[in-house]
């Protein structure tokens, strides 16, 4: 979890991540932050995310990225 | 039991809110058109027979013309005062559809009560997509019912202070220009036949019944035009005539002497003042001798009829006489 | 038939309303089905055949990828399962491409083969589209790639698939929505609900407003000048294209309401197409602004496979590598940028002005995203907070005359008009224009320019008072009701007195329904 925040506050250092939980809803992140978060975290954590996955639900809020990575991970 | 009466008065919102909003539409109605027949000027065109007719007083008009450009071409019913004393009325519009058709109609039996309806029968031949028409259908009743509908555009004329101008004679125009038909006979006798389209051919009849419960005789009149007639029309139309046993006069067969190097506006399209003159004068006859309508020049209350005919032929003298 | 006349607001919809409701539940359904098929055949005739073979084979692409996951997992179903995701897409994408791009490719081909010195060429054919074939391909691809990635299980009924390829008010413009988004709505068959009838109407009443009040009005002043290009130059071609980005806005963004609202009526929530578009900071916010539903379709099956597909990753490492994430970025983000603009641009219809539209806008964006260190070492340097109150309206601008050249482009009757057009804009251009009477001279009086103005404003305030305080049409509900009465016959009035309607005026059909 403390990896995965890191790279958030790379991508964009002006969000509060424990609090925002609509990133994508809210259009704070648009897609180019997404693709870079996805390249990100494929290589942190070494899973494959799928085009299937790429659903706002999976992206609204740190937690919900978290999630998304724990599964792939133990899939 | 507490809630009783709450869910039920509830359930009367929508009631009330619709019924409030019909008398508002009326009300709103009822002010446009009082506007409207106040300041004419604001009307545009195509709306100002239903303004006009409105406007005459009752009881008056004894012949109503109604149907698209090739009614208020053809007949002057200033010039049909001045020959025979039969105050005529043209109710036609540019390109008016059966449906406006039977809705100018009943506008006007409201106040009038005309012993003749002459129907030029061009706008039965209105081509359009059923679903379109049916469209109409819904468009010319919310226009009759509500008139703040059709006269709704009254503020633009009066905020911009633009007049639509063209003074009309009982709903006829002079126009005087002349572009000549070149085509030659347009009339050549044939069995076939262009049928009166379904569509108009269901109005033609509300259009019949309409005239008999006002006790008004339905006649239908083509006006010459070799671009709008042939002689399948012809054909098409005199069954038509026939079905309902009407009369039909086609002006397109009868000698009345249209020189198509003088009398036609645009090339056979629509008459100008020339040609109206030779087929108002026909129908004058036509009607005095079949309808026995009476001299009315003399009586007290078409005196303002007098008046408007010297007014037309001061017109009359200038735009002809600019012609040289 | 479109959703604007009185036909459909005051015969086909109250029909289709008392029908719904006079049906048991369970076959509510079937009556929405029924009635879509009919809008479509009063509109399209026999055209109806197109969208039936269409929905059967979406069913059965559905249907056959659905076995497929029921055998053995492992490469080969994998790979079965793929061949069978693409026969449907080429498939669907070769019949619309045939029907709507067959004489533009003929045209084309036949050019490039004269110059080769080929007498051989294609004929043109007519070919008529049925109404909305743009919009509802769209819907059965992202069905079959859902059920392929596992998003949804694919439709049983032959049925329901017809009805969420075809419920009549999305039929014509879309919103383009997910299987996952309407479907269980609407077969859900709820009974007609009082609060649903008034919000449903209110929106519908709204966006009548919308269209009839503004859109129809600058109707007349954008046919003029886009007309007779070649009369008109300077600060007229910019107010025209202003005119028309506003017409299109109004009208789009409008028949949107009235669809919405109409699905409202019947209980379903249809998904919004337009955020206060002009409102945008960049271009890429305005195209997560407007036309959503397209954006997002483009976003979920072009840009994001392609940008998570090997090549894109593969790329990715190799560029990372060499001259760092930046560029790798940059270079991943073109690869997929590339095809969704390419698309969004020949979406809109076979013409080389809509290519170029799509082209401008990834030329826009791409720039965009290239320039953002450039930008911001500029904006540290010169002390510009980006997010400061004085910065908003310099971004609201720039953003503003993105769109208007975009939309000039789009609206031109042809790629070479629209150039000429934009360059004319600059030829005599004096501001004097605006006042001295030209603008009154292009069709539309002083009348016409205030309720134009009057629309907007309405527009705008409630735009504004929905993002910025959440204050939406539920919040009416709230108010007391000889207050919400008032506005809602004020609403009703302004639309039927200021409407540009009736003798006078145009029929002005749907653009969108072009598409």
């Amino acid at each position: 979890m403390e990896r995965l925040m890191e790279i958030l506050k790379e991508i964009d250092d002006t969000v509060d991540y424990g609090r925002e939980k609509a990133l994508i809803d809210n259009g704070i992140w648009d897609s180019f932050a997404v693709i870079t978060l996805i390249g990100e975290l494929e290589e942190a954590f070494g899973v494959r995310i799928a085009p299937a996955q790429i659903v706002p639900r999976n992206f609204n809020s740190a937690e919900a990225i978290w999630d998304m990575v724990r599964k792939l991970q133990e899939a | 039991m507490r809630d009783f009466r709450k869910p039920i008065k509830k359930s009367w919102r929508p009631f009330l809110f619709f019924f409030i909003l019909l008398l508002l539409l009326n009300a709103a109605s009822r002010a446009v058109s009082g506007i409207a027949k106040r300041s004419g000027e604001l009307v545009r065109d195509r709306n100002r027979s239903y303004v006009a007719i409105q406007k005459e007083p009752e009881n008056t008009v004894q012949v109503l013309v109604l149907g698209d450009s090739e009614s208020y071409t053809t007949v002057s019913p200033m010039q049909l005062w001045k020959e025979t004393g039969i105050p005529a009325f043209v109710c036609g519009q540019s390109g008016q559809k059966p449906q406006e058709t039977y809705y100018m109609l009943k506008t006007a039996l409201e106040t009038q009560s005309p012993r003749v309806v002459l129907l030029e029968t061009h706008a039965l031949y209105n081509k359009e997509k059923k679903i379109n028409a049916v469209q109409n259908v819904v468009r010319e009743a919310g226009n009759y019912i509500f008139p703040v509908f059709r006269l709704h555009d009254i503020w633009k004329a009066g905020f911009s202070g633009k007049h639509y101008s063209g003074k009309s004679y009982k709903g006829f125009e002079i126009r005087a220009a002349v572009q000549p038909y070149k085509g030659g006979a347009y009339m050549k006798p044939t069995e076939e036949k262009e049928p009166v389209p379904e569509f108009s051919d269901f109005y033609l009849c509300r259009i019949l019944e309409l005239c008999r419960a006002h006790n008004a005789e339905l006649v239908l009149y083509s006006g010459p035009s070799p671009v709008n007639y042939d002689y399948r029309r012809h054909n098409g139309l005199k069954e038509a005539a026939e079905e309902y046993s009407l009369a039909y006069v086609d002006l397109n067969l009868e000698e009345i002497g249209i020189d198509w190097d003088k009398d036609t506006l645009d090339k056979g399209d629509h008459l100008n003042i020339f040609g109206a003159q030779k087929v108002t004068s026909y129908l004058g006859k036509y009607l005095r001798e079949n309808f026995g309508l009476e001299d009315l020049r003399n009586e007290e209350q078409y005196q303002s009829w007098n008046r408007e005919a010297e007014n037309f032929m001061e017109q009359y003298c200038k735009i002809v006489g600019n012609m040289g | 038939m479109a959703y604007h006349t009185a036909l459909y607001l005051f015969v086909f919809l109250p029909a289709a309303l008392l029908a719904y409701q006079l049906f048991p539940a369970r076959h509510r359904w079937k009556c929405l089905l029924f009635f879509s098929y009919l809008f479509f055949w009063l509109i399209s005739g026999k055209l109806v055949v197109c969208l039936m073979g269409m929905t059967v084979f979406t069913h059965y692409i559905g249907v056959w990828l659905g076995w497929l996951k029921t055998q053995e997992p492992g490469a080969a179903r994998k790979s079965r399962e793929r061949a069978v995701l693409i026969f449907g897409i080429v498939m669907l994408l070769l019949f619309l491409g045939y029907l709507k791009y067959y004489n533009f490719f003929a045209a084309n081909a036949n050019r490039l083969l004269r110059t080769a010195g080929s007498s051989w060429g294609f004929s043109a054919k007519t070919l008529v589209l049925p109404i909305g074939i743009s919009f509802y391909t769209l819907q059965a691809i992202g069905y079959m790639a859902d059920v392929y990635w596992e998003k949804t299980a694919p439709e049983r009924s032959l049925g329901k698939m017809a009805l969420f390829l075809g419920f009549f008010p999305q039929l014509m413009e879309g919103p383009i929505s997910s299987y996952s988004q309407t479907a269980g709505q609407l077969w859900a068959g709820r009974g007609l609900k009082g609060e649903d009838l008034s919000q449903g109407g209110v929106r519908i009443l709204w966006g009548l407003m919308k269209k009839l009040v503004v859109a129809d009005r600058l109707h007349v002043l954008v046919k003029t000048v886009f007309g007779s290009p070649q009369d008109h130059r300077g600060a007229v071609i910019a107010v025209a294209a202003i005119a028309y980005t506003i017409q299109l806005y109004m009208e789009f963004s409008g028949c949107m309401d009235i669809v919405i609202g109409t699905g409202r009526m019947f209980g379903v929530t249809l998904p919004e197409n337009f955020r206060r578009p002009f409102a945008s900071r960049s271009a890429s916010e305005f195209w997560r602004r407007w036309h959503i539903t397209l954006g997002t379709w483009l976003k979920t099956y072009i840009f994001y496979p392609i940008s998570v597909s090997g090549p894109a990753k593969k790329w990715n490492r190799f560029a990372g590598r060499k001259w760092g994430r930046y560029a790798a970025r940059l270079g991943v983000s073109a690869m997929a940028l590339f095809p969704v603009w390419l698309c969004n641009g020949l979406w809109h219809g076979p013409r080389w002005s809509y290519i170029f539209y799509g082209m401008y806008y990834f030329a826009v964006i791409f720039t965009g995203l290239a320039m953002e260190p450039v930008w911001d070492r500029a904006s540290a340097f010169f002390h510009i907070r980006r997010e400061a109150r004085y910065w908003r309206p310099v971004q609201l601008l720039r953003t503003w005359v993105i769109i208007v050249i975009g939309e000039l482009f789009f609206r031109a009757i042809s790629l070479k008009m629209g150039i000429r057009m934009f360059f004319s804009m600059f030829q005599g251009f004096s501001l004097s224009a605006l006042w001295d009477g030209t603008l009154m001279k292009l069709g539309l009086d002083a009348g016409d320019f205030l309720a134009v103005a009057g629309g907007c404003l309405a527009v705008g305030i409630a735009g504004s008072l929905r993002e910025r305080r959440g204050i939406g049409a539920e919040q009416l509900g709230k108010l007391r009701l000889p207050v919400r009465w008032m506005l809602y016959y004020g609403l009703i009035f302004a639309v039927i007195i200021f409407g540009a309607y009736g003798p006078g005026y145009q029929q002005v059909d749907l653009i969108y329904a072009g598409f």
